[in-house]
C-alpha cells in the first residue's frame, strides 16, 4: 500500500518511505519556521521552502484520552501528543507514537508517519514523532 | 486612562451543559442587561454580537426581538476572546464620541457547535491542523511546568476545586455543586489529557450575557444610588514572535503575549498589581491560571504554587482569582464567557456578589484569550 501526506505543503515522504517536515527558512532574520511561511514573519522578507531535520528533543508531552484523528470508534484509548525541539529553533507540535509512559522530557525524539485515513490502495497520513 | 467610558447595564442567561435555544438566551441577556441599566433598547446607538458557530448575521436576527432601533449593528468573532472583543468595540464605540451608548451581546452553545468536531475526530475530512485536540495544547503546558518548577498535578486540583467551589455562589454559574469539592474529588474525576481530569476543564456548554457602556453623562443620569463602575483601560494584542514559537495549533499561544498585554492595560489604566482587587483569566484548565499569577505579576515568576498554597486566590485571599467560578466552573460557551466576566467583575465592584463578594473591591481585571492569537483585557474601577 502506498502512502501520500494526508495534505501536501507540511511534509514530503521520499521514495525510501522516510519523512521529512517542510518548513521556511529567512536569510534575513537566519531563522526556520514550520509550517510552510509566505514570508518572513519577522522581517516580511522572502522566505525559502528546506526541510527541517528529522529528530530532536522531546520538550514536553501529554497523554489525550481520545481516539487518534481518523478513528471511526469512540470510547476507548487515547493518543500521545508532544512538542519536539528541532536542532535549528523550530518546535513542533504532533502526535507521539508509543504509550503512555514512554516519554520523558529530554529523551530524542525522531519524525514518524501515522496513517490517517484509507482512501482505496493510499494511507493517507499526518506526521508524528517516535522515540529514536 | 481611558476617561470617559462606563458600565450601565450588565446581564446573564445562565450556563448550561443542556442550553435552550440560543435565541432565547440571547434575550434573556440581553434584556437583563437593559433593564440593570434601565434604559430601552432603541436608546441603544451601537450594538457588538459575538458568537462562535451559528449562522451567518445570526445576532442582528436576535436582537429584532428587542427592537429596530435604526442601531450600528457589528458581528465579532475573536474564537474564546469572541466577548471580549464585543465589548472592548462598545467601550471604543463610546470612547471615540460615535454615540452615547454601546452595547455587547455574547451568545451560542459550545455543545451545538462540538458536534462538527466530533464528525471530523471521526474520519470525516481530517485535516492536518485540526489532528491534536485543544485539551492536549494545556497539558503539555502542564507537563513541561511539572518538569520546570516541580509543579505537583495536587496544585492543579486545589486550583479546580477553589473555582468548583467559587462557582457555588455563582446563580449563573454552570456547575454548582452541591457539596464542598475536594481537591481529592478533583484528581479522582476522569483523565482528560494529562495531568488534566475532567473537573479540572472548562464546562463546555451554551449561554449568553450583555454588557452596555455609556458615556458619564449617562452613567451619573442613570445610576440610582448605586457607584459607578469605570473602564479604565481596554487592550488587544496578538502574538509576537518568541523562541519556540509554534505557528500551528498552539492554542495556549506564547505566555509573552498575556505579559505584554498585561503590562499595556496597567500602563493604560495608571494602576499596578498591587491595586488590583480580583481577576479574571482564561482558565481552560488549571495551568493557566497558575501561569497567569505570574505573567501578570502577582508573584514572581515560578512562586505561583506558593499563591496556592496560601489560599491568596481564593475569595478572602489577598488576590481573589476567578471569583464567579471562571471557565472551570462558571463554564465557557466561546462568545458569551468574556462578558459573563465583565458581569461579574460589574457586581463585584459594586458591591452586589453576596456570597462572593471580594470586601472592598476596587479595580477588577478581566482577560480572554482568543486560540492563543489574540488577549484581551480590560481594567474596571469602582468610582463612589
Amino acid at each position: 500500500m502506498s502512502r501520500k501526506p494526508l495534505e501536501e505543503g507540511y511534509f514530503v515522504i521520499h521514495e525510501d518511505g522516510s519523512p521529512a517536515l517542510l518548513g521556511s527558512y529567512s536569510k534575513a532574520a537566519d531563522q526556520h519556521y514550520f509550517p510552510i511561511r509566505k514570508q518572513c514573519p519577522i522581517t516580511e522578507e522572502p522566505v525559502e521552502t528546506v526541510e527541517l531535520p528529522t529528530e530532536g528533543v522531546l520538550y514536553s508531552w501529554t497523554y489525550i484520552n481520545m481516539p487518534v484523528m481518523g478513528a471511526t470508534e469512540m470510547g476507548f484509548g487515547g493518543t500521545g501528543v508532544g512538542q519536539v525541539d528541532l536542532p535549528n529553533g523550530v518546535r513542533v507540535q504532533a502526535n507521539l507514537k508509543g504509550k503512555e509512559g514512554d516519554w520523558e522530557i529530554g529523551m530524542k525524539m525522531k519524525l514518524d508517519l501515522q496513517p490517517v485515513v484509507k482512501k482505496g490502495d493510499t494511507e493517507l497520513c499526518t506526521f508524528c514523532f517516535s522515540v529514536a | 486612562m481611558i476617561d470617559d467610558v462606563y458600565v450601565i447595564g450588565v446581564g446573564m442567561h445562565p450556563f448550561q451543559r443542556t442550553a435552550p435555544p440560543v435565541r432565547d438566551m440571547y434575550f434573556t441577556a440581553a434584556k437583563a442587561a437593559l433593564n440593570d441599566a434601565g434604559i430601552k433598547f432603541k436608546e441603544v446607538g451601537e450594538l457588538y454580537n459575538g458568537y462562535l458557530g451559528g449562522q451567518m448575521l445570526e445576532g442582528i436576527g436576535f436582537a429584532k426581538d428587542l427592537g429596530l432601533n435604526n442601531a450600528s449593528v457589528t458581528h465579532v468573532e475573536n474564537a474564546s476572546a469572541t466577548g471580549s472583543t464585543a465589548f472592548r468595540e462598545a467601550v471604543r464605540a463610546v470612547r471615540s464620541g460615535d454615540c452615547e451608548i454601546a452595547m455587547a451581546v455574547g451568545f451560542d452553545d459550545m455543545m451545538k457547535m462540538g458536534m462538527s468536531m466530533m464528525k471530523s475526530m471521526a474520519g470525516e475530512d481530517p485535516t492536518i491542523d485540526s489532528i491534536i485536540l485543544p485539551a492536549g495544547f494545556f497539558a503539555m503546558w502542564a507537563t513541561r511546568r511539572m518538569y520546570e518548577r516541580g509543579t505537583t498535578v495536587e496544585t492543579f486540583a486545589k486550583i479546580a476545586a477553589k473555582n468548583w467551589n467559587h462557582a457555588r455562589h455563582n446563580p449563573y454559574a454552570q456547575r454548582q455543586s452541591d457539596h464542598e469539592v475536594t481537591p481529592e474529588e478533583v484528581l479522582a474525576s476522569k483523565p482528560v489529557a494529562y495531568p488534566h481530569t475532567s473537573k479540572m476543564a472548562c464546562a463546555a456548554g451554551g449561554g449568553a450575557a450583555s454588557a452596555i457602556v455609556a458615556t458619564k453623562a449617562v452613567a451619573e443620569r442613570l445610576a440610582n444610588g448605586r457607584p459607578l463602575v469605570k473602564v479604565t483601560a481596554s487592550q488587544s494584542k496578538s502574538e509576537h514572535y518568541t523562541e519556540g514559537h509554534i505557528f500551528m495549533g498552539a492554542v495556549v499561544g506564547p505566555a509573552d503575549l498575556t505579559t505584554r498585554t498585561t503590562q499595556a492595560l496597567y500602563e493604560q489604566a495608571g494602576v499596578g498589581p498591587d491595586d488590583v482587587s480580583f481577576v479574571h483569566v482564561h482558565d481552560a484548565f488549571p495551568i493557566e491560571e497558575l501561569m497567569y499569577y505570574e505573567l501578570m505579576g502577582f508573584c514572581g515568576e515560578g512562586e505561583g504554587d506558593r499563591l496556592v498554597e496560601e489560599g491568596a486566590t481564593s475569595i478572602g485571599g489577598r488576590i481573589p482569582f476567578s471569583p464567579d467560578g471562571g471557565l472551570t466552573a462558571r463554564g465557557h460557551p466561546g462568545g458569551p464567557t468574556g462578558l459573563a466576566q465583565v458581569w461579574d467583575a460589574t457586581v463585584q465592584l459594586r458591591g452586589e456578589a453576596g456570597k462572593r463578594q471580594v470586601e472592598g473591591a476596587k479595580n477588577g481585571m478581566v482577560h480572554m484569550m482568543g486560540a492563543g492569537s489574540i488577549c484581551v483585557m480590560h481594567m474596571l474601577q469602582r468610582e463612589d
